[in-house]
C-alpha cells in the first residue's frame, strides 16, 4: 500500500506543475482606428501623402504617410487622444474623443480594449489644412471599416 | 490531457473509500485482537500552517494564513478541516489583482501507517470540500495591442475594477504525512489536487485565482496546493 502512496504522490506533484498560459497569435486584439481622406473638390476618397504625423503625450514621431487609409492607435489608458498631422509643411491637430472599454479575454491575453468614437472629435486649426471631419462609423471593431473621413 | 487528469482525479477518489471497506474486512478476521476499532475518539489535534506566513512575508502579503484541526474517530479514520484568511497581491502575466476572502475545508483523513507501539506517525489520504467567499480588486494591467506607439498599461489612476461576493467550491484529495517530532507535537506536509466544482465569475474578468484553491487555469478546473503544518495533539485518552 505505501509503493502505491508513492506513487499517487509523484502524480500529484507532476500534476501540479503547470505549463504557461500563452496567448495565441491571432487572438482577438484592439484595434486602431482607421481613417480615410476625402478631396473637396472631387468629393472622392482619395489617396494622400503626409510628411509628418505624431501623437501628442509621445516624443516619437511615425514614420510619414502616404496611401488611402490611415490606421492610428488611440490611448487604451484615456478618453481622448490627439495627433498632429502635417501635410505640406502645414500642421492641424486631430483630437479624437472616445469612450474606452476594456473587454476581458482570458488569463494569457488579459484585456482588450474597444472605442466608440464622440460625435465631438474635432480639428484644431493651427493653419488648416483640414476643412472638416465626418464620423461613419462610430465604433471600432475592426480594422477594415472607414471610421472617419478627414475632408480637406 | 484532460481526460487523463479526470481519470487519475476518479481513481483517487475510489482509492481511500476502498480502504475504508478493506479495513472493515480484516477487522472480522482480527477478531481475536481486543481491540474495538469500531469508535476510537482518542486525540484531537490543532495547529497552523507554518508556510503560509513566512511566505507572505516575503512577498509582501496583507494576509496568508491558514488554521488546521483534525480529530480522531477511530484507530485510522479523522475527521479534519482547514480555515484560511488570504489577502494577497497576485502579479499574473498580464494582470496585478488583489483578492481577499476566507475559505473553510472539511472532510477525513485515512491513515495508512502502522506505527509501533508508543509511535504516532501518518502516511494519509484524505478527501476535502472545500468553499471560499472571496472578492477582487484588479489593481493594473496592460491591454493586449500590437500596436505599442502609446503606453497600453492601465492602473488605478484611470480605472479600478472591483469585484465583490465571489466564491467557488472544490473537492479535493490529499495525501500527506505526519511526524510527532516532540511529544503531542507534529510536523505535517501534504499535497493536494483539487477539482473546481462550481464558482461565481466576475462579470468582465474571471476567477484567476480563488483562496484555498489557488490557481485556476484556463483550460481545465484543476488545481493543487500544499501544506507545511504544525500541529499540537490534545489527548483525550491516555494512551495504553
Amino acid at each position: 500500500m505505501i509503493k502505491h502512496l508513492h506513487f499517487l504522490v509523484l502524480t500529484l506533484f507532476f500534476l501540479s506543475c503547470e505549463k504557461d498560459d500563452i496567448c495565441i497569435e491571432g487572438s482577438e486584439n484592439t484595434n486602431r482606428i482607421t481613417i480615410g481622406f476625402i478631396d473637396n473638390e472631387s468629393k472622392n476618397p482619395t489617396g494622400i501623402s503626409l510628411s509628418f504625423i505624431k501623437g501628442i503625450n509621445n516624443d516619437s514621431i511615425i514614420e510619414s504617410f502616404s496611401g488611402n487609409e490611415l490606421k492610428l492607435p488611440l490611448m487604451v489608458n484615456s478618453n481622448e487622444t490627439k495627433y498632429i498631422l502635417e501635410q505640406n509643411e502645414v500642421k492641424d491637430t486631430l483630437i479624437i474623443f472616445h469612450q474606452t472599454n476594456h473587454l476581458y479575454l482570458n488569463r494569457s491575453c488579459g484585456f482588450k480594449s474597444n472605442f466608440l468614437i464622440k460625435s465631438k472629435t474635432e480639428i484644431i486649426k493651427e493653419s488648416g489644412w483640414i476643412r472638416e471631419i465626418l464620423i461613419v462609423q462610430d465604433s471600432i471593431y475592426n480594422e477594415e471599416k472607414t471610421n472617419i473621413y478627414i475632408h480637406y | 490531457m484532460k481526460k487523463r487528469q479526470t481519470y487519475i482525479f476518479i481513481i483517487s477518489l475510489i482509492i481511500p473509500s476502498a480502504m475504508v471497506f478493506s479495513q472493515t474486512e480484516s477487522e472480522v478476521n482480527d477478531s481475536l485482537t481486543a481491540k474495538n476499532k469500531i469508535l476510537n475518539i482518542s486525540k484531537i489535534r490543532f495547529g497552523f500552517d507554518v508556510f503560509k506566513p513566512i511566505k507572505s512575508l516575503s512577498e509582501g502579503d496583507n494576509l496568508n494564513y491558514e488554521i488546521v484541526g483534525d480529530l480522531q474517530i477511530t484507530d485510522n479514520l479523522y475527521l479534519a478541516a482547514e480555515y484560511g484568511l488570504i489577502d494577497r497581491l497576485i502579479e499574473d502575466e498580464n494582470i496585478n489583482f488583489n483578492s481577499n476572502g476566507s475559505f473553510l475545508r472539511f472532510g477525513f483523513d485515512y491513515n495508512m501507517f502502522k506505527n509501533w507501539v508508543g509511535m504516532d506517525n501518518a502516511i494519509f489520504l484524505g478527501l476535502r470540500y472545500g468553499s471560499s467567499n472571496f472578492s477582487n480588486k484588479i489593481v493594473s494591467y496592460n491591454v493586449r495591442n500590437s500596436d505599442a506607439y502609446f503606453s497600453n498599461f492601465v492602473d488605478n489612476n484611470y480605472q479600478t475594477i472591483d469585484h465583490s461576493n465571489l466564491n467557488g467550491s472544490w473537492l479535493e484529495v490529499v495525501a500527506g504525512v505526519k511526524v510527532e517530532t516532540f511529544n503531542n507535537v507534529y510536523l505535517g506536509f501534504s499535497l493536494r489536487l483539487n477539482k473546481l466544482l462550481s464558482t461565481k465569475k466576475p462579470e468582465n474578468f474571471d476567477n484567476l485565482f480563488i483562496p484555498g484553491f489557488n490557481k485556476v487555469t484556463d483550460e481545465n478546473t484543476f488545481g493543487s496546493g500544499f501544506n507545511y503544518t504544525l500541529t499540537y495533539s490534545i489527548p483525550l485518552r491516555k494512551k495504553k
